[in-house]
């Protein structure tokens, strides 16, 4: 189990890694989403393996528990990586119509960027 | 100790009650600079308080640690928001100076609150996963705040920035993933506590090599710095002077709080690295300003080489280095957002800030020449003002230890800062040329430069009294250096499931 999640955590920021490395905007995007559930994974499987325990309800007593904390911290690590996401992509939607593209080689092929005024 | 939240809360509740305000309007400034005062009144207060008694400490919804989220105010801390509160009054008073309310974006003055409130959490955090929440709401009001006024040239240079500290926040998330497998804890005291037994584990050098990324990254440090100079120019003065000052700042504070206060105090390898990394950064930090040709391009790049200066002397990794970089910390931030709101009136007064189109400042406002030279020899480092005191004590450090090759490149770094600041000097206010108009009849300039003046003041006044500050510095750098006191202090707290130690 714990082997398994490691190679999908592994081959998600790769995948990640690649897109992020593109000129395109449009892939960095995509890239960024895909390596934050790549982190998102990574938390979880830092609870160690699931197998014998039960779900973490207050109360109960006898078998041990799955540790709730990096499940808390998921959560709150979507909540934000899904408001960053909506800015990145109004960010890019406005790149787009100022720009007419958001290929960075496209957008940055004439910048001179010792002169600006 | 429930006033240790207030840095925290004033600014948050300022920002909502800003945004129900609405329309820009004189009663609205007067709210958002009443506020910005408050937080100077209470940062101030918190430092003297911490100062005195060493940490304070409060559990919010009163768990006790390492159960329970802690707020935790040391000295450095205290210094930190203090900074922070002076930095955003003047910022806040800059920007009232430059646009009338009639022109100001409706949202500039909470998304600013906002801003401080992210940096303020990071800097009174006592848990890693609280420091990656405050540094989101920091972030985030940041992209906002960075693409906001943006024009079309503008909004391109926004994204790298974005891209970039995004890459960086999810690295950090799995950082504090790994750290709560490896000590079992987030809590910054519990896992110094831990620590002890790890410190010869490589594990815990991987994982300070993933933070020394993670903060690298947003402090500007070499290689990683390539987002910083192209982004920041793109900024209105104001909000340049906040950014420059608090942002990169926050990612030193970091370090300074990792290696000394969290992580084991043996990664020897680790300090090393962040010590060559640091001169590296001073170098291509100066090299990159000399070759720029506008004010905020030139300051933008210096904002690098400044930054080396802190990390070298965290990597020196001795209590009279850390003081040293908490000294330089002070100096730097009041001197290089003033010399940001200094470039923005400079700016304004010659329509441009390249450096090919301006001149006859001197000769027309000499007082925001004598706030400029003061402010760029005290970046240099020339005595007896507050730049060179910080300087002084890295190098006699660096010398104390043997770091010869270091130490020269601070000193080469030094050199050329005082070159390209020349520059500045030399083309902005010293040219006489008669088609260079100064555009005198634009009264801004007399409101905005008594902000210059007075925040030349101050930075006066840290050279001057060099060493009540350096006593200051000292005491942070013993506090933050002093694990077993800083758990002692957050375990000492009584609250609901203390003494249950698993």
């Amino acid at each position: 189990m714990a082997l398994e999640t490691a190679l999908l955590i592994g081959l998600l920021f790769g995948c990640g890694t690649y897109l992020l490395l593109q000129s395109s905007f449009v892939r960095i995007l995509f890239g960024f989403i895909v390596i934050s559930n790549a982190a998102n994974l990574l938390l979880l499987s830092m609870s160690g393996s699931p197998e014998g325990r039960v779900p973490p309800i207050a109360g109960r007593d006898g078998a041990p528990m799955v540790d709730p904390l990096p499940q808390a911290l998921i959560l709150t690590a979507i909540v934000i990586g899904f408001g960053v996401t909506a800015y990145l992509v109004l960010l890019l939607y406005r790149l787009f119509l100022d720009q007419k593209t958001t290929n960075a080689a496209e957008l940055f092929a004439e910048q001179d960027t010792t002169e600006r005024t | 100790m429930n006033l240790v939240i207030l840095p925290l809360l004033v600014p948050l509740l300022t920002a909502v009650a800003l945004l129900f305000w609405g329309r820009p309007s004189v009663g609205r400034r007067t709210l958002a600079a009443v506020s910005a005062l408050a937080q100077l009144g209470i940062a101030v207060w918190l430092g003297v308080r911490t100062y005195q008694e060493g940490p304070c400490v409060l559990p919010l919804g009163h768990w006790a640690a390492p159960y329970g989220i802690m707020l935790v105010a040391d000295l450095l801390s205290a210094v930190m928001v203090t900074l922070s509160a002076f930095t955003a009054l003047m910022a806040v008073l800059y920007g009232f100076a430059e646009l009338s309310p009639r022109i100001e974006h409706p949202l500039r003055l909470p998304l600013m609150n906002f801003l401080v409130a992210g940096i303020n959490l990071s800097f009174l955090t006592g848990d890693l996963f609280n420091l990656f929440v405050g540094f989101e709401v920091m972030l985030i009001a940041s992209y906002a705040l960075l693409t906001l006024e943006a024009d079309n040239w503008d909004i391109k240079q926004g994204f790298p920035y974005v891209a970039v500290n995004l890459v960086g926040s999810t690295l950090f998330l799995c950082g504090a993933g790994f750290t709560y497998r490896l000590f079992g804890t987030l809590n910054f005291a519990d896992i110094a506590l831990r620590g002890a037994s790890l410190a010869s584990d490589p594990r815990v050098a991987a994982l300070a090599l993933l933070f020394l990324v993670v903060f690298g990254l947003k402090a500007g440090l070499f290689p990683l710095y390539y987002w910083l100079p192209n982004s920041y120019p793109i900024l209105p003065a104001p909000l340049a002077a906040l950014y420059s000052g608090m942002l990169t700042k926050v990612g030193v504070y970091v370090l300074l709080r990792m290696f000394g206060t969290v992580l084991p105090h043996e990664l020897s390898g680790v300090h090393t690295l962040l010590a060559w990394l640091a001169g590296a950064t001073m170098i291509f930090g100066v090299v990159g300003a000399l070759s720029r040709n506008f004010i905020r391009g030139i300051l933008s790049y210096h904002i690098l080489s400044q930054v080396g200066f802190m990390m070298l002397a965290i990597g020196f990794f001795t209590e009279f280095a850390f003081a040293a970089s908490i000294f330089y910390i002070i100096h730097h931030i009041v001197v290089k957002s003033s010399l940001f709101l200094i470039g923005g009136t400079a700016a304004l007064l010659n329509r441009t800030d390249n450096l090919d189109r301006m001149g006859n400042l001197w000769r027309h406002t000499p007082w925001l020449g004598v706030a400029f030279l003061l402010q760029a020899l005290s970046l240099a480092g020339l005595p007896p003002l507050s730049g060179f005191w910080g300087k002084y004590a890295i190098v006699v450090e660096g010398l104390r230890l043997g770091e010869y090759v270091l130490v020269a490149a601070s000193l080469v770094a030094s050199i050329l800062t005082l070159l390209s600041m020349l520059k500045i000097w030399n083309a902005a206010f010293w040219q006489a040329g008669e088609d260079r108009e100064v555009c005198l009849w634009d009264w801004r300039w007399v409101r905005m430069n008594r902000v210059n003046l007075s925040m030349m003041l101050v930075s006066l006044a840290i050279g001057l009294g060099a060493e009540g500050v350096f006593r200051v510095a000292t005491r942070a750098a013993q506090q933050t250096r002093d694990q077993a006191t800083y758990a002692a202090a957050v375990f000492a707290v009584t609250a609901k499931g203390s003494g249950e130690r698993p």
